[in-house]
C-alpha cells in the first residue's frame, strides 16, 4: 500500500531565474519500505526531503504523506513523519535526556507518555547509561544516534533520514545502519538519502537515482544493475600480442564481448571467477604476459556512470 | 502554550549554563554602573570638599565652622597648622574645591568690635567650586559675626553686660542664633526637573544609564542563540515538528523577557540598596519601564537574528547597534548636558524614551500616567521590530 506519493514535484529557488533544485520528480513509497535516494551532492536529495518535511513549499507538483498533501495539509503530514537532518540538529549544552524531553514536547508529548517514550528511545539508541551527559561531550557517532532518536519520539509512521552517516567512523556507521534495519522490521516506512552506494545497496528495498533534480532511474538493486548488464567488466593489460589474444578470447566460451583500447583489452564476462584462469592460460600459450587485471562487478556506481557519464563521487 | 513554555525553558537552561552569558548579564553591568557612577562624580556626598586650617581657638571661629557644616554646601576637611602647604597643594591638585584659613585673632577681633582678621579662601577663583565656597564662607561669616554684633548691640541698648564672657551675652547670642535657625522669611531654591531640593548624583545618572545600556546589549544573547539554532539546523528541525514559527518567536521572546527582567531586578536592586538610587519611588511606573525595556531588547534581537545570516554578522551588528542606541539615547551621558540638536536626535532612538521613564521615576517620582507617553514610543518600536522578525521568519 502506497504511503508516500510524489507527483511531478518541482522546486525553484528565487524564481524565475533561480536554480531549479528539483525538476519534475515522481516516485512512490510503499508502507514499510526503505527507499533510498542516491545521488551526488547537489542532486536535489535534501531539497526533496525538505519539501516532503513541509519545510519548503514546492514550486510545482505535490506529495502526499499518508494521504495528506504537503501543500494543503502540512500540519497533518508532519504528524506522520520524523525527520533526521544531515546536521546534528541538537542543543549541545543539554544532555541527551534533556534534548529528548525538549523535542518530545515539540512533538506534543507530555507527562508520563513523554517520560516513557524518552526512556524507550534512550534504549533504542543505546545511550541509557550516558543519558545525563551533555551531548557536547559525546563522540560523533553518539551525537548521530541522539539525532536519530529525536525523530523517533512521537512514533512516526515514516522516517526521513538525510545522509545520517556522514562524517562518522565505520563502527558507528554500522551501528546506525543496524538501527535503521530494525525500524524497517517494525514496519516503519523509511526514506533514506545518501551518496554512499554501498549503504543504498545494503539497506534499500528500492533505490531512486537522482541527478540535477531529476530521477534518472529507480527500482530494486537488481533491476538497476540490469541497466548496465549483468556481466563483469574485466580489463587486461598485456605486454605483447594484444590483437592475437583478443581474437582468441572472442572465441572462448564464457566471454560475451571483447574490445581493444590502446594497450588494454576489455572483456564482458558472466562469471569472472571461472573465466579469469582460462584467460591467463591463453596468454601463456602465446608467450604473452598479463601485467594488470581489473575486475568490476556491475554495481550502482556503474549504473550512475552509465546514466550520466560521471562517477557518483564527482 | 505548552510548546512556548518548553521553548522558553530550554533557552533559559542554555543561558544558565553559559558562563560567558553570566559575565555579560551581571558582572560587567555591575562594574560599569559603579565605574560610571564615580565618573559622574559620586563620592557619596554632594557637598563641595573644602580644606580647613583653623588657627583660632575662639568661639566665633568654632561657630563659623559649625555654621558652614550645617549649611550643607561644603564638607570641611581639617588640616593642622603645619599642613598649610599641604592645603595649598590639595587645592592645586583639585583634591578639594577650595581651602579655608581662619586666622589667629579672628574671634578676638570680632568680639572687640574692631575690623576682623578675614577668613581666607584659597582656591582657583575662576572655578565655580571656589566661587561657591567663597559665597558660603562669606554668608557664614556674616551670620556668625552678625549674630554676635546684634547681641552686643541689644545688650548695650538695655544697659546690660555685653562682654562676650557674660551670661547675658551668651543668652542673647543663643536667641540670635535661634532666630537665624528659624527665620521668618525663607527662600527655597528648586532644581527644574528634579524633586524639590535634590540634585542628581553620579549614581542617579549612571545606574539607569548602564541598565539601559546592558539590557540592550543583552539582545546579543537572543540574536546569537537564534543564529546558532539556524546554523546547527535545530531551527529547521523545529519547523518539522508541530510547532509553528510564531510559537518559536513567542518562546524566544519569553526567554529574553525572563533573562532581561532578572538582569534588571539585580541592577535595580544594586542601585536601590547599595548605590542609593531611589528607583522605588513609584513601583508601578518602574515595572512598566522595566517591561518596556525588556520588550525592546527582545524584539530588536529577534529582528536582527532573522535579518542577518551569519553569527559573525549578528555579533558585529548587535554590538554596534546596542552601543549606538545606548550612547545616543543618553545611557552614557545625560542628554541634558548635550546641545538641543543632539538631544533631539537622541530621542529618535527608543533608548532615550525608556531612559526618560527611568530617570523620571528616580528623580521626579513620576507615575504610570506620566511615563506612559514616552513608553508608548518604545512599544511602537518593539511592535515594528517584532513585525519584521515574524515576517522574516516566514522566509526561513
Amino acid at each position: 500500500m502506497t504511503f508516500i506519493k510524489v507527483e511531478n514535484l518541482r522546486k525553484q529557488f528565487d524564481p524565475p531565474r533561480g536554480i531549479v533544485a528539483v525538476d519534475g520528480l515522481s516516485f512512490h513509497m510503499d508502507e514499510g519500505e526503505i527507499y533510498s535516494l542516491l545521488g551526488p551532492n547537489g542532486a536535489g536529495k535534501t531539497t526533496t526531503i525538505s519539501m516532503l518535511s513541509c519545510l519548503l513549499r514546492p514550486s510545482g507538483g505535490d506529495a502526499r504523506v499518508g494521504g495528506h498533501s504537503v501543500r494543503e495539509h502540512p500540519q497533518a503530514a508532519k504528524e506522520l513523519i520524523g525527520v533526521v537532518p544531515q546536521d546534528i540538529a541538537l542543543y549541545p549544552e543539554l544532555s541527551a535526556r534533556e534534548n529528548l524531553v525538549f523535542w518530545g514536547k515539540m512533538y506534543g508529548l507530555s507527562g508520563a507518555a513523554l517520560r516513557r517514550r524518552v526512556g524507550e528511545v534512550l534504549e533504542i539508541i543505546d545511550l541509557t547509561e550516558r543519558q545525563d551527559e551533555r551531548i557536547e561531550k559525546y563522540s560523533g557517532g553518539m551525537k548521530r544516534r541522539v539525532n536519530i532518536g529525536v525523530a523517533l519520539l512521537h512514533e512516526p509512521r515514516a522516517l526521513y533520514l538525510d545522509e545520517p552517516t556522514v562524517g562518522i567512523d565505520p563502527q558507528s556507521r554500522r551501528s546506525i545502519l543496524d538501527v535503521i534495519l530494525q525500524f524497517r522490521d517494525r514496519g516503519m516506512t523509511i526514506l533514506y538519502t545518501t551518496h554512499y552506494m554501498a549503504e543504498a545497496q545494503e539497506l534499500s528495498d528500492r533505490i531512486g537515482i537522482m541527478d540535477h533534480g531529476r530521477m534518472l532511474a529507480e527500482g530494486t538493486h537488481e533491476e538497476l544493475v540490469k541497466i548496465v548488464g549483468e556481466e563483469a567488466h574485466v580489463e587486461l593489460t598485456v605486454d605483447r600480442h594484444l590483437e592475437q589474444l583478443a581474437t582468441a578470447w572472442r572465441e572462448m566460451d564464457g566471454v560475451a564481448r571483447v574490445t581493444v583500447e590502446e594497450e588494454r583489452a576489455i572483456l564482458l564476462v558472466p562469471d569472472a571467477t571461472v573465466t579469469l584462469p582460462r584467460l591467463f592460460e591463453t596468454a601463456a600459450a602465446v608467450q604473452a604476459r598479463i601485467n594488470e587485471v581489473n575486475v568490476t562487478e556491475p554495481d550502482l556506481e556503474m549504473v550512475f556512470l552509465h546514466l550520466t557519464g560521471r562517477a557518483l563521487r564527482d | 502554550m505548552r510548546a512556548i513554555l518548553a521553548l522558553t525553558g530550554k533557552d533559559l537552561l542554555q543561558t544558565g549554563r553559559d558562563r560567558l552569558a553570566a559575565l555579560f548579564t551581571f558582572i560587567l553591568p555591575i562594574l560599569f554602573t559603579v565605574f560610571f557612577g564615580f565618573l559622574f562624580g559620586s563620592s557619596g556626598s554632594d557637598r563641595l570638599p573644602v580644606a580647613l586650617l583653623n588657627l583660632d581657638d575662639g568661639a566665633p571661629a568654632q561657630s563659623l565652622i559649625t555654621t558652614l557644616e550645617r549649611g550643607g554646601m561644603v564638607e570641611l576637611r581639617p588640616y593642622s597648622a603645619v599642613q598649610r602647604l599641604g592645603l595649598e597643594e590639595a587645592v592645586q591638585k583639585d583634591n578639594v574645591a577650595a581651602g579655608l584659613i581662619i586666622p589667629q585673632g579672628f574671634g578676638s577681633a570680632s568680639d572687640a568690635n574692631v575690623p576682623s582678621a578675614p577668613a581666607i579662601v584659597v582656591g582657583k577663583m575662576g572655578s565655580s567650586g571656589s566661587q561657591s565656597v567663597m559665597q558660603s564662607v562669606r554668608s557664614a561669616v556674616d551670620r556668625v559675626l552678625g549674630a554676635r554684633a546684634a547681641t552686643a548691640a541689644a545688650l548695650a541698648a538695655l544697659d546690660l553686660d555685653s562682654s562676650p564672657g557674660s551670661a547675658e551675652f551668651q543668652g542673647g547670642l543663643a536667641v540670635s542664633e535661634a532666630a537665624y535657625e528659624h527665620p521668618t522669611v525663607t527662600v527655597i531654591a528648586e532644581d527644574a526637573g528634579t524633586e524639590a531640593g535634590r540634585t542628581p548624583r553620579g549614581f542617579d545618572l549612571s545606574s539607569p544609564g548602564m541598565l539601559v545600556n546592558w539590557i540592550l546589549f543583552s539582545l546579543l544573547t537572543a540574536a546569537v542563540a537564534l543564529v546558532q539554532e539556524r546554523k546547527t539546523g535545530a531551527l529547521r528541525r523545529l519547523l518539522t515538528t508541530r510547532v509553528r514559527g510564531i510559537q518559536i518567536i513567542a518562546g524566544k521572546t519569553g526567554a529574553m523577557l525572563c533573562i532581561t527582567l532578572t538582569q534588571q531586578v539585580v541592577l535595580i536592586g544594586l542601585g536601590q540598596f547599595v548605590l542609593g538610587v531611589d528607583y522605588l519611588r513609584n513601583p508601578p511606573a518602574l515595572l512598566l519601564a522595566m517591561f518596556s525595556l525588556s520588550l525592546l531588547a527582545a524584539s530588536l534581537g529577534l529582528m536582527l537574528a532573522t535579518i542577518l545570516r551569519s553569527e559573525q554578522a549578528v555579533i558585529s551588528a548587535t554590538v554596534i547597534i546596542s552601543m549606538v542606541l545606548a550612547a545616543m539615547g543618553g545611557a552614557w551621558f545625560p542628554l541634558e548636558i548635550t546641545g538641543s540638536t543632539f538631544a533631539a536626535i537622541g530621542h529618535v532612538t527608543p533608548a532615550a524614551w525608556v531612559l526618560d521613564a527611568f530617570r523620571g521615576v528616580i528623580l521626579q517620582g513620576q507615575g504610570v500616567l506620566q511615563v506612559l507617553p514616552g513608553l508608548a514610543v518604545v512599544w511602537g518600536y518593539a511592535l515594528l521590530f517584532f513585525a519584521v522578525a515574524v515576517w522574516r521568519f516566514r522566509f526561513e
